[in-house]
C-alpha cells in the first residue's frame, strides 16, 4: 500500500489555496479514517487555511471541511 | 399487562455533527439521565418516554462515530454495545441519523449497520436546512433502494417528528419477527470469506459481517470468553489476518455502492464560490486575526465568569448566612444548632456557591459549541497544546481555570482523547483561581514593599503577576511530564470535521447548563458536603478537658486585660480553635511544616483552607482574635506585628511570606476540585495522584524558598 515516488505530490507540500485531486493515501490508518469521513480517492481537495505556530491544515472537499495535522496531511497524495 | 412490557431500546447513532443530540434533546427534554459505560469514563445519555401510541421507548444517545472501526474510547463503546447482545445499552432498534445536506458523506456507517442484524430506520435530519438550500430528496426511492424505512425530520424545530414515531411503532411491531438478515450489497473479498467461514465455529449465531467485526476487534473486545478468544486469535494467526488493509478495502467498496445511489435520489444545486462559513473562517481561522478573535472571545468569557458570577455568588452566600443566623438565634442553643448552622448550611452554601460559575461557563461554552466555533479554536491551538500533551480544546479549560478550576475541569468532556483530557484535568488546578486572590492580597501586602520599580511598575503588582505566571508555568511543565508518563493506546490525531456555522439551538444550551449543574450538585456535591462537615467538626470540637481549660484561660485573660465583650468573644474563639481537633492537628503537623517557615497557626489555616482557599484569611483572623467583620487590611496589620518567639524578628518576614505564597500557588488545597476530578475520572486514583503530586511540588518549592531566603 505504501508507495514512494519522488514525483509524488503530497498535500502537506502544497500551499494555501492549492486545489487538487486525491490519488491515494500513504498510511492505511489515516486512509480508513479519511475515507470514512468522506474524503475518498478521486475527490477534489482544496487547502483553505493553515493554523499558526506551524500547526495543522484546514482543507475542503465538496461540502466537507476537515482540520488535520501535518502528519496526516503528509499521507495524502495528489494526482 | 401491555404497559408492563419492557421499553424498546432505541439508539440514536450517526456521524459527529449529524444533529443527533439536538434530536435526542427535542424528544426527551428534561427526562434525560447521564449514565456511563461500566468501567470507563464515557458518559452516555438515555431517557425513557412514551410514544403517542403509549409504546414505551428507552432512548440512548450514543457518541458520534464515522465507521465501525473505532479509534477513541467513545467510539469503541458504541461498537461494543452493538456487538454484545447482553450489553446494557444494546439497542433493539437503531435510528440512524444523517445530515441530509451531507448525505453522500453520512451513509457509510449506515451501510455497515445494515449488516448488524439490528432493525434500522434512516432519519434524514436537518430537513429545514435542505429546503433552504433547495435540496430535493426522494425519500421513497431511497427507502426502496436501501430496503429500510426512511423519515425526514428536523431536530432543531421538531418538524416531522411524528413520522419518526410512526416508523418506530411499525418497527416495534415487526421486531417480534426474527432478526433481519444482512441487508447491504457489500461483497466480501475471498480472504474475508475465508475468515468468516472459519469463525462460524466460534460465533455460530452471528451474521457474516458481525463475525468479520469480531475478527477486527478481537484484541480489545471485553465480552469474548477466554476460550473463544484463544480460538479466534489462533484462526486469525493462521490466516495472517491484517485488519487495516481489510478496513480500507471495505469502506472503499461501500462508498462505491452508495455514491451513485445518493446522486440518484438527491438533487443538489451546485454552488459556486465560497459559502458563508468559509468566508467567516477566512477571519476566524486566520493565523493572525483568528488568534485575536480567540483572545477577545476568551477575555469575554473570563470576564463574565469573574464579574457576572460575582453577584449571584454573593447573593447565595448572603442568603445562606442570613438563614444560618436566623436559625442560630431562633433554635435552642447547643450542639445541634451549631451543626445545622455552621456545619450543614455552610457546607450546602459551599456547594451552591459554585453554581453561578458553572452555569455561566457552560452557557457560554455551549453557545460557542453550538455555533461551531469550538472546533475552530481546537484547530488553531492544536499544535502548541500538543507539545504539552494537551488538546486544542484544553485552551478553554485552562483559561476558565483562572476563574475556578471546577467548571473548567467539567468542560473537558468534549476532549475525545482520554489521555489529553486527563492531562488537562490534572494540570488545570495549577492555574491561579479567584479563591487564591484574597490569600495573595494579604501575603503580598505583608511581605512585598509597595514601591515603584522601572518607573512604572509597582513591585506588589509584579509579584501578583509573577504568581500567576508561576501557576501557568507549573501547569505546562506538568503537562510535559504527564505526557511522557501516562501511557495511552489511542493513536493521537486531529482529523476534526469543521461543521458549518449555525445559530444555536437554545434548548440544547439550556439542557447542557441544566445537566452540568445537576451532576455537580448531586455527585460532586455529596463529597463536598461530607468533607465540609468533617472540617467543621474538627474546627469546632476538641477533647473536653482542653476545651474547658481554653474557656477558663480565655475568661481569665479577658478579665485581666479588661477586654470589651466583643474582644473577649474574639479571644475565646481563638483559644477554642487552638484547643480543637483542628488546632491539635495543626500543632501535630508543625514539625513537618517548620522547615517551610510555618508555625502551628499557619498549619491550622492550611487545614481549614481545604474547604476553600480563601478560608485561609478567615481562619487567620480567628486565630489572631480578630472579628469576622474585619477586613484583609486589619489582618495584614495584625500579622505584621506578630513576632517569632524564638528569634524576636517578625513572624511573617520575606522568607515565610514567599514560602507561603508558593505553597498557595502549587498545593492542591481544594476539596471541591478533588470531588469534581473524582466525578470526571470515575475513580479516586487520579484525585489522589493529583493531590499528592501538587502538594509535594508545593512542599519542595516552599522548602527551597524558605531555606534560601531565611
Amino acid at each position: 500500500m505504501v508507495k514512494v515516488h519522488s514525483s509524488e505530490k503530497i498535500l502537506s507540500c502544497a500551499k494555501v489555496g492549492v486545489k487538487g485531486v486525491v490519488s491515494h493515501f500513504k498510511d492505511e490508518h489515516v486512509a480508513c479514517r479519511l475515507i470514512s469521513m468522506g474524503l475518498v480517492p478521486g475527490c477534489t481537495i482544496e487547502i483553505l487555511h493553515k493554523a499558526p505556530f506551524g500547526g495543522g491544515w484546514y482543507v475542503k472537499s465538496d461540502s466537507l471541511h476537515i482540520a488535520m495535522r501535518s502528519e496526516e496531511a503528509c499521507c495524502i497524495v495528489l494526482r | 399487562m401491555e404497559s408492563e412490557r419492557k421499553p424498546t431500546r432505541v439508539a440514536l447513532i450517526g456521524n459527529p455533527n449529524c444533529g443527533k443530540t439536538s434530536l435526542f434533546n427535542f424528544i426527551t427534554g428534561l427526562q434525560q439521565k447521564v449514565g456511563n459505560f461500566p468501567g470507563v469514563t464515557v458518559d452516555i445519555k438515555s431517557a425513557e418516554t412514551k410514544l403517542p401510541d403509549s409504546n414505551k421507548v428507552s432512548w440512548v444517545d450514543f457518541p458520534g462515530l464515522y465507521n465501525l472501526y473505532p479509534t477513541s474510547r467513545d467510539e469503541k463503546m458504541v461498537v461494543q454495545s452493538l456487538l454484545d447482545t447482553k450489553d446494557n445499552y444494546h439497542p433493539d432498534l437503531i435510528c440512524y441519523v444523517a445530515d441530509v445536506t451531507k448525505l453522500e458523506k453520512h451513509l457509510l456507517l449506515l451501510d455497515q449497520l445494515r449488516d448488524m442484524q439490528i432493525p434500522l430506520i434512516l432519519v434524514l435530519n436537518m430537513i429545514d436546512l435542505a429546503q433552504k438550500e433547495h435540496l430535493e430528496i426522494n425519500a421513497v426511492l431511497l427507502a426502496q433502494k436501501l430496503r429500510i424505512p426512511v423519515v425526514s425530520v428536523s431536530g432543531r424545530s421538531g418538524e416531522g417528528i411524528e413520522h419518526l414515531f410512526d416508523a418506530i411503532k411499525e418497527q416495534i411491531e415487526r421486531v417480534k419477527e426474527p432478526n433481519p438478515i444482512e441487508n447491504s450489497e457489500y461483497k466480501f473479498s475471498e480472504a474475508e470469506l475465508e475468515i468468516i467461514g472459519q469463525l462460524e465455529l466460534v460465533f455460530p449465531s452471528f451474521s457474516a459481517y458481525k463475525r468479520l467485526l469480531m475478527a477486527h476487534h478481537a484484541p480489545w473486545l471485553p465480552f469474548i470468553s477466554a476460550s473463544d478468544r484463544i480460538h479466534l486469535l489462533s484462526i486469525l494467526g493462521e490466516n495472517s489476518f491484517k485488519s487495516l488493509p481489510f478496513q480500507v478495502r471495505e469502506v472503499t467498496q461501500r462508498y462505491n455502492f452508495f455514491t451513485p445511489l445518493v446522486s440518484s435520489v438527491l438533487k443538489k444545486k451546485r454552488k459556486e464560490g465560497f459559502t458563508f462559513s468559509e468566508k467567516l473562517d477566512g477571519l476566524l481561522t486566520n493565523r493572525i486575526l483568528g488568534l485575536i478573535v480567540f483572545l477577545g472571545v476568551m477575555t469575554f468569557l473570563f470576564q463574565s465568569l469573574y464579574i457576572w458570577a460575582e453577584w449571584p455568588m454573593t447573593l447565595i452566600e448572603g442568603g445562606f448566612s442570613s438563614l444560618s443566623n436566623y436559625l442560630s438565634s431562633h433554635l435552642p442553643e447547643g450542639w445541634f444548632n451549631q451543626f445545622l448552622t455552621e456545619g450543614l448550611i455552610a457546607g450546602l452554601a459551599g456547594i451552591l456557591v459554585f453554581i453561578p460559575q458553572i452555569a455561566l461557563l457552560f452557557f457560554l461554552i455551549s453557545i460557542l459549541e453550538e455555533i461551531g466555533y469550538m472546533s475552530r479554536a481546537a484547530f488553531l491551538f492544536d499544535r502548541i497544546m500538543q507539545i504539552f500533551g494537551l488538546n486544542g480544546r484544553s485552551m478553554v479549560a485552562l483559561i476558565s481555570g483562572g476563574a475556578c478550576a471546577i467548571p473548567a475541569i467539567m468542560s473537558t468532556r468534549t476532549i475525545s482523547s482520554w489521555k489529553e483530557r486527563l492531562i488537562t484535568i490534572l494540570i488545570t488546578p495549577f492555574i491561579s483561581c479567584s479563591a487564591r486572590i484574597p490569600v495573595y492580597t494579604v501575603l503580598i501586602g505583608l511581605v512585598i514593599p509597595s514601591k515603584t520599580v522601572g518607573y512604572i511598575f509597582n513591585l506588589q503588582g509584579l509579584a501578583f503577576l509573577g504568581l500567576y505566571l508561576l501557576g501557568i508555568f507549573a501547569a505546562l511543565l506538568s503537562g510535559l511530564l504527564l505526557k511522557w508518563w501516562i501511557k495511552s493506546d489511542e493513536p493521537s490525531f486531529l482529523l476534526l470535521e469543521l461543521p458549518d456555522y449555525k445559530l444555536p439551538v437554545w434548548r440544547n444550551v439550556g439542557l447542557t447548563v441544566w445537566e452540568k449543574v445537576k451532576t455537580f450538585t448531586l455527585e460532586a456535591g455529596k463529597i463536598i458536603l461530607i468533607i465540609s462537615i468533617v472540617l467543621w467538626f474538627l474546627a469546632n470540637n476538641g477533647p473536653s478537658l482542653k476545651i474547658e481549660a481554653a474557656n477558663k484561660e480565655a475568661k481569665r485573660v479577658s478579665i485581666e486585660k479588661q477586654l470589651s465583650p466583643l474582644e473577649a468573644d474574639n479571644l475565646s474563639k481563638a483559644y477554642l480553635l487552638e484547643a480543637s481537633y483542628a488546632g491539635i492537628l495543626g500543632k501535630t503537623i508543625e514539625p513537618v511544616i517548620r522547615p517551610l517557615g510555618f508555625d502551628w497557626k499557619i498549619g491550622i489555616a492550611l487545614l481549614t483552607s481545604f474547604a476553600a482557599r480563601e478560608v485561609f484569611v478567615g481562619t487567620m483572623a480567628t486565630i489572631y482574635s480578630l472579628g469576622q467583620n474585619d477586613d484583609e487590611l486589619t489582618l495584614r496589620e495584625r500579622l505584621a506585628v506578630e513576632k517569632n518567639p524564638e528569634t524576636g524578628k517578625p513572624r511573617y518576614d520575606l522568607a515565610t511570606g514567599i514560602s507561603l505564597l508558593l505553597f498557595y500557588v502549587f498545593a492542591m488545597q481544594c476539596m471541591s476540585t478533588l470531588a469534581v476530578v473524582k466525578r470526571e475520572t470515575k475513580s479516586w486514583k487520579w484525585p489522589i495522584i493529583q493531590f499528592l503530586g501538587m502538594t509535594i511540588i508545593a512542599y519542595i518549592s516552599s522548602f527551597i524558598a524558605y531555606q534560601v531566603l531565611q
